[in-house]
């Protein structure tokens, strides 16, 4: 039996304490790094973030981690978005000023209508199926946004209602969005990491 | 649907997690991280640490707390309040593990920062508290360093109604601690009517707590000192709860997720 290595990549925004405890909860190997030779001894890379769409950018610019996800990801190496991290796999962002992302999925991020916020505990209704989402179809997690992807249906795996129907997992290919907090879900956020991490190496 | 919450409260003065009545008596609890350990097992759907002592001290915000309980591994959503004092306290709080934050003596002494706040953080990680009172003249909001009562100003309101901030925490100070002690005509009478609401303080009945879920303003009801007198409280409220827009009780499991899968 050998331990799947996650790597948490650092660029300064927000907290990590929660997704690298949660991911060993569950029983991965965790690194947390900004280093390019460190984040390719990983399994999964991880991309959490709290805060604002530009500065995430901007330091993910500075650290040379743009190119690299970007680079990664066209590798097949499987990379899953958190909250902001979800955001900035997209095309773009129009929170506070036009902001181009890592655009790894096509769409964009725009705000709900009447400036909006989402926060609280909501459902996941899965629009495409299969041994990755099956435990967590109709779960309710924790969301904290006031901002969210539009982007092509084909890339929308679950929807969550919240003024209108708006895609809370986006996925192509080996990447993945979760727009709400898994780590902060208690055991259904568990339950999705578990499925999910794994389901995406052994794909 | 988005549910509504039910919020473990954890009031902290001196260091220690107290139970508070009315903002003017206090008893000891214990250690803080006890208290939100319990909270984290119990299912709450958010957990708001209240430090009530560092504004009045000019202490700033308690990050050794902080610090603590991020050494905890929370898998539930942690508010913070007490002593935020700058743009930087707020932010350093977010980059330190809190999910959202409390801001109250801010909104009395320096608006500009809460707004500066809200376009580094997103409104959505930022709380307006309002302790309030039922007055002969209609509501008063309590400023807790002076204990003085005053109405509204135009500009808090302002603020609030332009969505620098996601919710408000009402608090019903006076009756804070007392059983069924909450005045729903604080939420009644809040003059901001597409603003979501905390309603916190004197809250321990179901029904009580039901009355306020019905109300379409309330996205959430919090409890604080009613939940340290029994095991399980958070599940059993829920259970007393049940047909109300909350999310379900939740048990803990102590079985591992990866005990039977090859990773």
């Amino acid at each position: 039996m050998s331990t799947l290595t996650i790597g948490v990549v650092d660029y300064g925004m927000g907290n990590h304490a929660s997704v690298v405890q949660s991911l060993r909860d569950i029983g991965f190997r965790v690194r947390v790094s900004d280093n390019a030779a460190e984040l390719d001894l990983v399994d999964v890379l991880v991309l959490p973030g709290v805060g604002a769409f530009p500065a995430a950018m901007a330091t993910l610019h500075e650290r040379g981690l743009v190119e690299y996800l970007q680079e990664k990801a066209r590798q097949g190496r499987p990379l899953v978005g958190i909250c902001l991290g979800m955001q900035l796999l997209a095309s773009a962002s129009y929170e506070h000023t036009y902001t181009v992302g890592l655009d790894l999925i096509p769409g964009d991020i725009v705000p709900f209508a009447d400036h909006g916020v989402h926060i609280g505990w909501n459902t996941l209704e899965f629009t495409q199926h299969g041994p990755l989402w099956s435990s967590s179809d109709g779960e309710a997690f924790y969301f904290n946004h006031s901002f969210y992807y539009q982007g092509p249906a084909e890339y929308q795996v679950a929807a969550t209602r919240h003024q209108s129907a708006f895609s809370s997992v986006i996925q192509r290919g080996s990447v993945v969005g979760l727009q709400f907090h898994p780590e902060k879900s208690q055991s259904a956020g568990k339950t999705l990491l578990k499925n999910l991490i794994t389901g995406l190496v052994h794909a | 649907m988005l549910k509504k919450r039910l919020v473990g409260v954890v009031t902290v003065k001196n260091g220690w997690a107290v139970q508070s009545f009315g903002y003017r008596r206090y008893l000891p609890l214990g250690k803080p991280e006890c208290l939100v350990e319990n909270l984290d097992r119990w299912g709450a759907d958010e957990i708001l640490v209240q430090v009530i002592d560092r504004s009045k001290m000019g202490c700033g915000p308690d990050f050794e707390l902080l610090e603590r309980l991020g050494k905890l591994g929370l898998e539930t959503p942690l508010i913070y309040a007490g002593g935020i004092r700058s743009v930087a306290d707020g932010v350093k709080l977010i980059q330190q593990g809190a999910d959202r934050i409390v801001v109250d003596a801010l909104l009395h002494d320096d608006l500009v920062s809460i707004q500066e706040l809200s376009e580094k953080l997103g409104a959505q990680a930022l709380i307006a508290s309002l302790p309030l009172s039922w007055q002969t003249e209609g509501l008063g909001w309590f400023d807790y360093r002076s204990q003085i009562s005053t109405p509204f100003q135009s500009e808090v309101l302002g603020l609030i109604q332009s969505s620098v901030v996601s919710e408000v925490l009402i608090t019903d100070w006076q009756h804070e601690g007392e059983e069924a002690g909450f005045d729903q005509k604080l939420v009644d009478a809040f003059p901001l009517k597409n603003v979501s609401i905390i309603a916190f303080g004197g809250l321990s009945k179901a029904e009580q707590i039901r009355t306020l879920l019905q109300t379409p303003s309330v996205a959430a009801v919090a409890v604080g000192n009613f939940l340290s007198y029994r095991e399980h409280a958070i599940q059993k409220y829920k259970a007393a709860l049940t047909g109300m827009p909350l999310r379900l009780a939740t048990y803990q499991s102590t079985f591992s997720l990866m005990a039977s899968t090859d990773v």
